[in-house]
């Protein structure tokens, strides 16, 4: 904290004001746009890849087709927006003029994070708009064709698909929350990028040093497996899509675990990338 | 030589990062833990056993999360790919990686089981010189050992469909048509037959393996069971159709009854009435 931002309170206005020109910012960019269209292309065309369905139902195939798309195209826009907008401050010197006004690391960093987190959400909520509009005319469809198959109602749960939307985000949110935490001590945007696809890597696959620390005889080794699966967040708690489409739904606690999990790691990484930062020369 | 702090911050910065993650991970374990179990009870394909024969290959593709279905997909057409070449390594890596991927369909898990067990025996067989040419022993040998295969295949399936009836089936078929054990493909048949969803055709052939193996009275009582079972008219308000009608094939059953009474010499007293 410089000494000037010492002088004035924290400030949820300030804070705003660096989420919404993150976003703003975001939105201009080609990477944006270019990633979002990518998406929803893919998922528009879930229908036409019906072909290569040879296991599981209809509507499974496409909400899994969609969700697949949204997780990729989500992850890449994710860890790249959040890399470059931040280093995009550094390098254009505009964090130097930022930062030698009054205003906090903390809210430049949380800013940052809200602005990226706002640019999640619009993608999130457009590729999950569209999955539902498909699956909905797909089903609509199917039941015209063969209403036997439906007499107990519609398959989808709908509000579980929007249920899956909002954990994505958040899932997406801890993602840059651990983008911006690379960032703050890493000097370039091609580390910062590498190593957010590390992590993303990592916090999928922790689960199974966890069930091979469990494996292992020698006492050391056990212990530090044990204890990585304790430093890195696991994102397989989010996937939680694996019953829509074949008519079951998802546990409300269980949603709300992850939830609360996803936004403690939220404010536990955008924390520890604040106090990163506040020990970093610019 | 001078001792500079300085140096060492980046280090204390980082292992005060490790040490505050740690200590999240141990209190987020409250919320994690049940919803991880929930999650897992939901998706067999997460379990360990399952990806570490694919890990290898699977590894950038697992990743891909949401894309498991299409995944296995597209390798399940790799699968035939090389099944069409008649690449038998090749072939068995695919089989097993498609379901290491996606263990959920049936479809992946009774396929792979008849390449393994039926085309397979046959490919090492031409290889070796062809039918002619390697001796009956040897092509029985090949057959046990593909077989075997075959069944242990199957029964990683049980651990993700326990319930299925077909996976019975294919187990009862491998017995039957390639180890030729009457036995044991007659109780597979007979677990298939008393699932829910077991089709009807699976308690005829029980009974007329356990009519071939000598054991007619037993035979009787089974096929007078299922007869009773069976239905014979169509009944739309039960759920009855004319297709299953037609497939529980009861005149049929009724015949073999029929023959297995004259075969056991029955009075007629004791025997079934149409």
């Amino acid at each position: 904290m410089s000494s000037l931002a010492r002088s004035v309170p924290f400030s949820f206005g300030r804070l705003g004001i660096v989420a919404g020109n993150t976003f703003l910012e975001a939105v201009r960019q080609k990477l944006f746009n270019f990633l979002l269209l990518l998406a929803v292309a893919l998922v528009a065309s879930a229908q036409l890849f019906r072909e290569f369905n040879f296991g599981s139902s209809e509507l499974k195939f496409i909400a899994d087709f969609g969700f697949g798309s949204m997780v990729f195209f989500g992850s890449t826009l994710t860890i790249a927006a959040t890399a470059q907008l931040f280093f995009s401050e550094i390098e254009n010197r505009t964090a130097l003029t930022l930062l030698a006004k009054p205003i906090w690391r903390t809210e430049f960093i949380f800013g940052k994070l809200l602005g990226v987190l706002a640019v999640v959400g619009v993608f999130c909520a457009l590729t999950t708009g569209l999955l539902l509009v498909l699956l909905y005319n797909r089903e609509t469809a199917l039941m015209a064709a063969n209403p036997e198959a439906f007499e107990a109602g519609r398959l989808i749960h709908y509000g579980d698909l929007v249920l899956m939307g909002v954990l994505q985000w958040l899932k997406f949110g801890v993602l840059a929350a651990i983008t911006l935490l690379v960032a703050s001590f890493s000097n370039t945007n091609l580390y910062t990028v590498v190593m957010g696809f590390f992590m993303l890597v990592i916090c999928h696959l922790q689960y199974l040093a966890r069930d091979a620390y469990s494996q292992v005889s020698a006492l050391p080794l056990r212990l530090l497996v044990q204890g990585l699966s304790y430093v890195f967040p696991n994102f397989q708690v989010f996937n939680l899509a694996d019953q829509i489409g074949i008519g079951q739904g998802i546990d409300p606690t269980v949603f709300l675990r992850v939830g609360a999990y996803a936004l403690t790691y939220i404010a536990v990484f955008g924390g520890l990338a604040v106090y990163s930062f506040s020990q970093r020369e610019i | 030589m001078k001792f500079n702090l300085a140096r060492l911050r980046p280090l204390l910065t980082g292992s005060l990062v490790v040490a505050v993650l740690a200590v999240t991970g141990l209190a987020v374990r409250p919320l994690e833990t049940p919803a991880w179990q929930w999650v897992r009870a939901q998706q067999p394909a997460l379990k360990l056993e399952s990806l570490q024969g694919a890990l290898g290959q699977g590894l950038t593709v697992g990743l891909l999360g949401g894309f498991r279905a299409i995944t296995a997909d597209f390798f399940w057409i790799q699968t035939n790919s090389v099944w069409e070449d008649r690449d038998l390594p090749a072939t068995q890596t695919f089989i097993k990686l498609v379901t290491a991927i996606d263990p959920r369909p049936l479809y992946f898990w009774l396929n792979g089981s008849r390449m393994i067990a039926y085309d397979m025996p046959n490919w090492r067989i031409v290889d070796a010189g062809g039918y002619n040419v390697v001796p009956p022993a040897t092509q029985r040998r090949i057959d046990e050992e593909q077989a075997t295969v075959a069944l242990r295949y199957l029964q990683e399936a049980f651990n993700y469909h326990p319930d299925a009836a077909l996976l019975h089936v294919e187990v009862a078929n491998v017995y039957l048509n390639r180890l030729k054990d009457k036995a044991r493909a007659a109780e597979a048949y007979r677990r298939a037959a008393l699932r829910p969803d077991g089709p009807f055709y699976a308690g005829r052939i029980y009974g007329e393996l356990l009519r071939k193996l000598g054991r007619k009275a037993e035979a009787l009582a089974w096929l007078k069971e299922t007869y009773a079972n069976l239905p014979k008219t169509v009944d739309r308000a039960r759920g009855v159709s004319a297709f299953t009608v037609e497939s529980a094939m009861a005149p049929l059953v009724l015949e073999r009854i029929h023959e297995l009474e004259e075969e056991l010499n029955l009075a007629d007293d004791q025997r079934v009435k149409p």
